[in-house]
């Protein structure tokens, strides 16, 4: 233990231990997983986000939303994440594969967002939900992703638009492979 | 301060009677001079950054539960604050006093004299430079989703130059040491110097700069994360820790040749507890359960660092004594907390337990009790011993001394034990398939303002008593410190 | 050391005097202190000598759930299994669902059916019939597992030639699988194009045959008659 390069290589082979077991491991057999059809023949699964989505997706990174909200859905066993209705099914890792940056998030004050886009009602709920959340919410005002239309009405601006074309683009409610829907 | 109680005297622990302890004094202080100017200068910027995260978290809190609380214009929301407070924390805060006592202690343990001290500084310099950009454009423009990786990807290689120009020293230090004796310290501090800036640069590679499939992201998000927190933030505090305790008591450590099977076996299991964080997420359950086994496999470690610490302490009134010194009350209150986080890190990766508490408060506790009732306590004691040294200055006020201890002590109990209790409180109303909107406590987000209100009176306190010190006597000389 | 900083002076209590002995280690000794500590290792003074090997039955202990844990906790390693609870789909269900295997029906072929019929599948004229290119066999499913199980025993005319044997009943001794293996080999080999016969058709066959004796040749083409190309 007097050698610094003794304690240099030993600390050495504790990172490196679990970056090739965890990280490595873990890109052998998930770095090239791809979108697959639920059944023979079916689409390919997740679908293409429409490019409004893509754009909102910057949007809910850049407010921090994933501070309050995540975005998986925990099988039925650990959690009741099922049971609060927010999936249909577990969240497995092919439901990620398309986005650049994935925001599981860890924390949640607020729901789970990750098949919100099943839920939600329509872009109208949303927008209402953003830019006044209902009272008791811990869900502060999003007013500057919206601006006052002719009419008087609070419309979303271009932002805002975009962020709610991601949230309905949450969307978890197919058969994976990994995760077949009950029917 | 220890020089207190003659009938606490260890028996034979190899300390020859009647050895002045001091004969090396001229030369420890030559020691302190050589590394003051970037110590000085890493203790000064981690205060200013303490600040700010202090009053940011009283932001945040008051928001959870006043949503409309200073939300008048997006560079306020909450997603917004709550990333660059903890940023600043961790980067600002503790990654910067750490830095600082690395050096110091590293410097003091090898008596070595500095020469080039200010390559150090400059290190420092870059770091908080890039800390604050950092933070202007999580403000202005973007961030990104992962915790403590939220700071634009340009940051990270100045991170990382900085680093390695503020922690290449230690490494130097040790390797020129004059003595060839090692203290179980220096393999900490040599350690965590070694991990933090190899698992933040593999980190940036592979989740910002060019991003790994999916949720694998996620997978190397939680294996920089627990390195960061066990391997940097917490080794680092335990160097401190193994070094205060047998100095400030003047008691040799219990089962101290177990503690090189302390430190490895902490550096082989740490690093792969990532997973244990995620269970439940879409990963392979062989990743999750490989965290489970290493989360559970900590309970060696901790037994080994228990045993030096509290055996220490359980010996020749090695409590009340500590209690009685500034710094062992907070290095002890630290040692305690550490000992708590780590047993509840191994409780609460069994699944059961974890599918409860996961996604509450209950893991904001966690690391909380980790991050800063460990961690930070820890520093807090060892700037005490430290600052003076380095300015040849006495503490200002004792008053803010007791003020800053008891309001940290204080909040940190009510903010831990809050985010705990309500944490698992809603995390079992959860599990009862209450309706989600239900389970929230109102009261949760109310303790939370109120402890940070008190842990900002707290760091105001230290902050007022550090800096009347660092800027009065900033001319001391070596003899003035001495008199 | 004894300058430190003058707010713990207020925690000394009044007991306490100034004694130099008693304060904090210097660095140096500190170092060298805990360094003897380290090599001494005659000195078993602190009461945990068992320590070591205390530690080394935790490690053994550790290790040990570390590894049954694992093996049931892991999804077989498997990347696409993610809930604990779920069926091992992938994994599980591979071994379990039947796949007929020609090499496997070649080899029992050979062992059972080859010595007459031939490994050609040609059979030898006048005394056993060919498979090979047989609507008997490429043709209804049923009726070949049928024959196979219960036997065949009568006249029997098949492309000009008369065949008067008595086909024991093989597959009475066979399991359903060996049954499927070597159906779907006779009715992929030698010319033949029909699909494959799963171990769940031989069951059902099986189960309607019962004890009963070799079919007759008249009879057997009754239930199912010879398809015609």
């Amino acid at each position: 233990m007097k050698n610094l390069n003794l304690i240099l290589a030993g600390v050495f082979f504790t990172v490196a231990a679990p970056f090739g077991g965890l990280l490595l491991g873990g890109h052998a057999q998930l770095g090239a997983l791809g979108r697959a059809p639920a059944e023979e023949g079916g689409p390919l699964l997740p679908a293409l986000e429409p490019g409004l989505a893509i754009q909102g997706r910057q949007v809910y990174l850049q407010l921090g939303c994933v501070a309050c909200h995540t975005q998986q859905v925990r099988p039925a066993g650990q959690g009741s994440d099922i049971a609060q209705g927010w999936g249909a099914r577990p969240s497995v890792a092919r439901d990620y594969v398309l986005q650049p940056q994935v925001a599981l998030g860890n924390r949640r004050v607020g729901p789970d967002l990750a098949n919100y886009g099943a839920r939600a009602k329509s872009d109208a709920e949303i927008a209402a939900h953003l830019s006044a959340p209902a009272a008791g919410s811990a869900m502060p005002a999003y007013a500057f992703l919206f601006s006052p239309a002719k009419d008087g009405s609070l419309q979303p601006n271009e932002r805002g638009a975009a962020l709610i074309a991601y949230l309905k683009s949450l969307r978890q409610d197919y058969s994976s492979p990994e995760a077949k829907l009950k029917q | 301060m220890s020089q207190e109680n003659p009938n606490s005297r260890p028996q034979g622990q190899g300390r020859p009677q009647g050895r002045p302890a001091e004969t090396g004094a001229p030369r420890i202080s030559r020691v302190d001079a050589s590394v003051a100017s970037p110590v000085k200068f890493f203790f000064a910027s981690a205060l200013l950054w303490l600040l700010v995260s202090s009053v940011l978290a009283v932001i945040t809190a008051v928001k959870l539960h006043l949503p409309g609380f200073l939300n008048g214009c997006e560079f306020v929301t909450f997603g917004r604050l709550d990333a660059i407070q903890r940023n600043v924390f961790f980067y600002g805060w503790a990654s910067n006093a750490l830095i600082g006592l690395n050096l110091w202690l590293l410097a003091s343990l090898g008596r070595f004299e500095f020469r080039n001290a200010w390559i150090a500084t400059l290190g420092g310099l870059i770091w908080n430079l890039a800390l604050t950009i950092g933070v202007a454009f999580v403000l202005l423009d973007s961030q990104n989703a992962f915790e403590l990786l939220e700071l634009p990807r340009g940051v990270a290689p100045a991170f990382f130059v900085a680093f390695l120009l503020a922690a290449l020293w230690p490494a130097v230090a040790f390797a020129r040491r004059p003595t060839s004796h090692v203290f179980v310290s220096q393999w900490y501090i040599l350690g965590a110097s070694f991990v933090l800036p190899v698992v933040y640069l593999l980190a940036q590679l592979m989740v910002l700069w060019c991003p790994t499939n999916g949720v694998l992201q996620a997978l190397v998000h939680s294996w920089f994360l627990q390195n960061f927190l066990f391997l940097w933030l917490g080794a680092s505090a335990l160097a401190a820790v193994y070094y205060f305790l047998p100095k400030e008591l003047g008691t040799t450590l219990t089962g101290y040749y177990l503690s090189t099977v302390g430190f490895w076996t902490l550096f082989l299991f740490a690093g792969w507890t990532g997973p244990a964080t995620l269970l439940g997420s879409p990963l392979p359950l062989w990743i999750q359960s490989t965290g489970v086994v290493a989360a559970v496999m900590l309970l060696i470690p901790l037994t080994i660092t228990s045993i030096n610490f509290f055996g220490t302490l359980s010996r020749d009134s090695g409590w009340s004594r500590a209690w009685n010194n500034t710094t062992l009350r907070f290095v002890a209150f630290g040692l305690v907390a550490y000992t708590l986080a780590t047993v509840l890190q191994i409780v609460f990766s069994a699944r059961s337990l974890n599918a409860i508490v996961r996604f509450t408060a209950f893991t904001a506790g966690q690391q909380q009790l980790l991050t800063y009732a460990f961690v930070s306590m820890v520093i807090f004691g060892a700037a005490y011993f430290i600052l003076p040294r380095l300015t040849g200055a006495f503490w200002p006020s004792a008053k803010l001394v007791h003020l800053h201890f008891w309001s940290c002590a204080v909040a940190v109990v009510g903010s831990v034990a809050g985010s705990l209790v309500f944490g698992w409180s809603q995390g079992a109303a959860l599990a009862a398939a209450k309706p989600f909107a239900d389970t929230a406590h109102p009261q949760a987000a109310l303790l939370s303002s109120a402890c940070a209100v008190l842990f900002l009176i707290g760091h105001v306190a230290f902050a007022v008593n550090a800096f009347g010190m660092l800027t009065s006597c900033s001319s001391s000389t070596d003899e003035g410190r001495q008199a | 050391m004894n300058d430190s900083h003058r707010p713990n002076d207020r925690h000394r209590r009044p007991r306490a005097s100034y004694n130099p002995g008693a304060e904090g280690f210097s660095d140096g000794r500190l170092v060298e202190v805990h360094n003897q500590l380290a090599n001494d290792k005659e000195e078993p003074s602190e009461g945990f000598s068992l320590l070591p090997v205390f530690v080394v039955f935790l490690f053994c202990g550790f290790g040990f759930w570390a590894g049954l844990y694992l093996t049931r906790n892991s999804g077989d390693f498997n990347p696409g299994s993610f809930d604990l609870d779920a069926p091992r789909a992938v994994a599980d269900n591979g071994p379990k669902e039947f796949e007929p295997d020609p090499v496997k029906g070649e080899k029992l072929f050979v062992a059972n059916c080859a010595s007459c019929h031939q490994a050609t599948g040609l059979g030898v004229a006048g005394a056993f019939p060919p498979l090979a290119d047989s609507p008997w066999v490429a043709g209804n499913e049923e009726r070949l597992v049928k024959i196979i199980i219960a036997g065949l025993a009568g006249e029997l005319d098949y492309k000009g030639t008369k065949y008067n044997g008595a086909m024991p009943n093989i597959g009475a001794g066979l399991k359903d699988a060996q049954v499927a293996h070597i159906a779907t080999y006779v009715r992929q080999a030698w010319g033949n194009q029909a699909g494959p016969v799963t171990d769940a058709k031989v069951a059902e066959v099986r189960k309607a045959v019962g004890s009963r004796g070799a079919y007759s040749p008249a009879e057997i083409l009754q239930a199912h008659p010879l398809e015609t190309k």
